[in-house]
């Protein structure tokens, strides 16, 4: 008698094991996966800084960079519905470049942004006709992060084709088609995002908000 | 060293006249006093690839080197000849390290602690506030002292008790984000990395002199102080800036430097972190080369 009452009680904890096993199963597995690409990591003090105040976030696991490859990842909890649009936000603000964002979702669902650098790319004039042409900027800047920042504000004008902003001359040099020179439109947007260019002064607020190693010196008038 | 090389010969020489040895005496005497007058500069001698280890912060420990490898949570000692020798992992983003007898002193950026590694353990260094994102700590007998990154300030124990001293600003006794600091006898030497230059405090916290700033420097992201010399990195200018300590600046090495993070000097050596590309570089204190130009 007194070993069926055991067996049975065997069971019922061996059940309740199962159970609760499978609950926290789910759990743990209730978190979505971020991978962020970002540009523009190099100094080790920034990229540490940007991992250490996206762990100050309520919920976040797992964080880290890899500045070899420039991968940032990190956990969030599924119920909180972190968006991309939100990531790329925070990671903006933390003074970086986002190159592309995925996030996995705990139901396997994948969402993805990217491409962004190419949006306001026109390669043809209204007519049909393509023309190429070059033309050059100087923008302050200082380092790596710098150059991401000035590159992508200068690829979301439409018309700008390829951007590419040398550290050392401090020149951007834009390969652009269509009929109108998007000069003044890519220096206005790069003041914009901080840096002052040789037409354009970036506003002071702006320019403050930048992370330290961005602490270019400004353009004088 | 010219005094004993001199009793040796003596030693050996006893039987022989002092006629012989008298001109011989005053012939190395008068060598050695044109090798002090040839004029010396810091050249590159050799780079040493470190495998995989991404050096930020040097220390030195019974002529090995402890280098502390931030990108992989870790510190590593290094043997100049035979390579690694040991390793600390399970830390969190370990930066500017001490090394005093048998003990290491670790800031970590990620977890805001400061640990002390010893042969038999580690332990949490007992501080008078939280920290956020210590970069740099440096150990002189009793005192200590810890550049605390996000907070812009300088925690420095006397001895007897914390001081602490700075603040966000661009003015004397500012600063920007300071990296690294070092403690001599009775001066605090502080990296204050993007204010890019050198700040010198004494030991009260009163700002003495800053230097540096005038080189164009690009974040001042580690500081040694040697006996006669002050070295600084200049990490995205991938240079390493040489002043006296009184600021005056005495020579710029460029040769093989890519993202610097800090030095150190060993006699007649100077051994400096190129963090990006995982390499130690050696440079000697040798005579300059005469170029055809020069001649």
């Amino acid at each position: 008698m007194k070993n069926i009452q055991l067996k049975q009680w065997g069971k019922a904890i061996f059940l309740a094991l199962v159970i609760f096993g499978a609950q926290a199963a789910t759990a743990q597995k209730a978190m979505d996966q971020f991978k962020i690409q970002v540009d523009g990591l190099g100094c080790p003090f920034c990229a540490y800084g940007l991992e250490k105040k996206f762990k100050e976030f309520k919920g976040i696991k797992q964080v880290a960079i890899d500045i070899e490859t420039g991968n940032f990842t990190f956990e969030y909890p599924a119920e909180k519905a972190l968006t991309l649009e939100a990531v790329v936000k925070q990671v903006e603000k933390a003074g970086y470049t986002p190159v592309t964002t995925m996030i996995t979702r705990a139901d396997g669902q994948v969402e993805e942004s990217g491409g962004e650098l190419a949006s306001g790319n026109s390669g043809s004039m209204d007519n049909g006709e393509t023309v190429a042409s070059q033309a050059t900027l100087k923008v302050a800047g200082n380092c790596e992060m710098c150059q991401a920042r000035i590159e992508k504000a200068a690829k979301s004008i439409a018309g700008v084709t390829a951007a590419s902003w040398d550290k050392k001359t401090k020149i951007l040099t834009l390969d652009w088609t269509g009929k109108e020179n998007p000069l003044d439109q890519v220096s206005q947007q790069i003041a914009a995002v901080g840096h002052d260019t040789e037409k354009h002064k970036a506003a002071q607020e702006t320019y403050e908000g930048l992370p330290a190693c961005c602490y270019y010196e400004r353009i004088q008038d | 060293m010219n005094v004993f090389k001199t009793n040796r010969l003596m030693k050996n020489l006893k039987k022989s006249s002092l006629a012989i040895l008298l001109p011989g005496l005053l012939f190395f005497g008068l060598m050695g006093c044109q090798q002090e007058d040839v004029p010396h500069e810091w050249q590159l001698v050799r780079t040493i690839a470190l495998d995989s280890i991404n050096p930020i912060g040097l220390a030195e420990s019974n002529g090995k080197i402890w280098l502390s490898d931030g990108d992989h949570n870790r510190v590593v000692l290094y043997d100049l000849t035979s390579g690694p020798v040991r390793v600390v992992d399970g830390l969190d983003r370990p930066m500017h390290i001490a090394a005093v007898s048998e003990s290491l002193f670790v800031p970590q950026y990620g977890n805001d602690k400061v640990e002390e590694i010893g042969a038999t353990g580690r332990k949490e260094m007992i501080l008078p506030d939280s920290l956020d994102a210590p970069a740099g700590v440096d150990v002189l007998g009793n005192q200590q002292a810890i550049a605390d990154f996000y907070n812009n300030r300088i925690l420095f124990f006397d001895g007897n008790e914390w001081i602490v001293f700075g603040k966000e600003g661009k003015a004397a006794g500012e600063f920007y984000y300071p990296t690294d600091v070092q403690l001599t006898e009775t001066e605090i030497y502080v990296a204050d990395a993007y204010n890019h230059r050198i700040q010198v405090f004494d030991k009260a916290g009163k700002p003495l002199r800053m230097f540096g700033k005038e080189d164009k420097m690009n974040a001042t992201t580690g500081i040694f102080v040697g006996p006669e010399a002050v070295f600084a990195t200049d990490f995205e200018n991938d240079r390493v800036l040489v002043y006296s300590p009184g600021g005056e600046r005495l020579q710029i090495l460029e040769e093989g430097i890519e993202k610097p993070t800090d030095m150190i000097q060993l006699q007649d050596k100077l051994y400096i972190a190129n963090y990006r590309k995982a390499e130690l570089l050696e440079y000697g204190w040798l005579p300059v080369k005469t170029t055809p130009e020069k001649q």
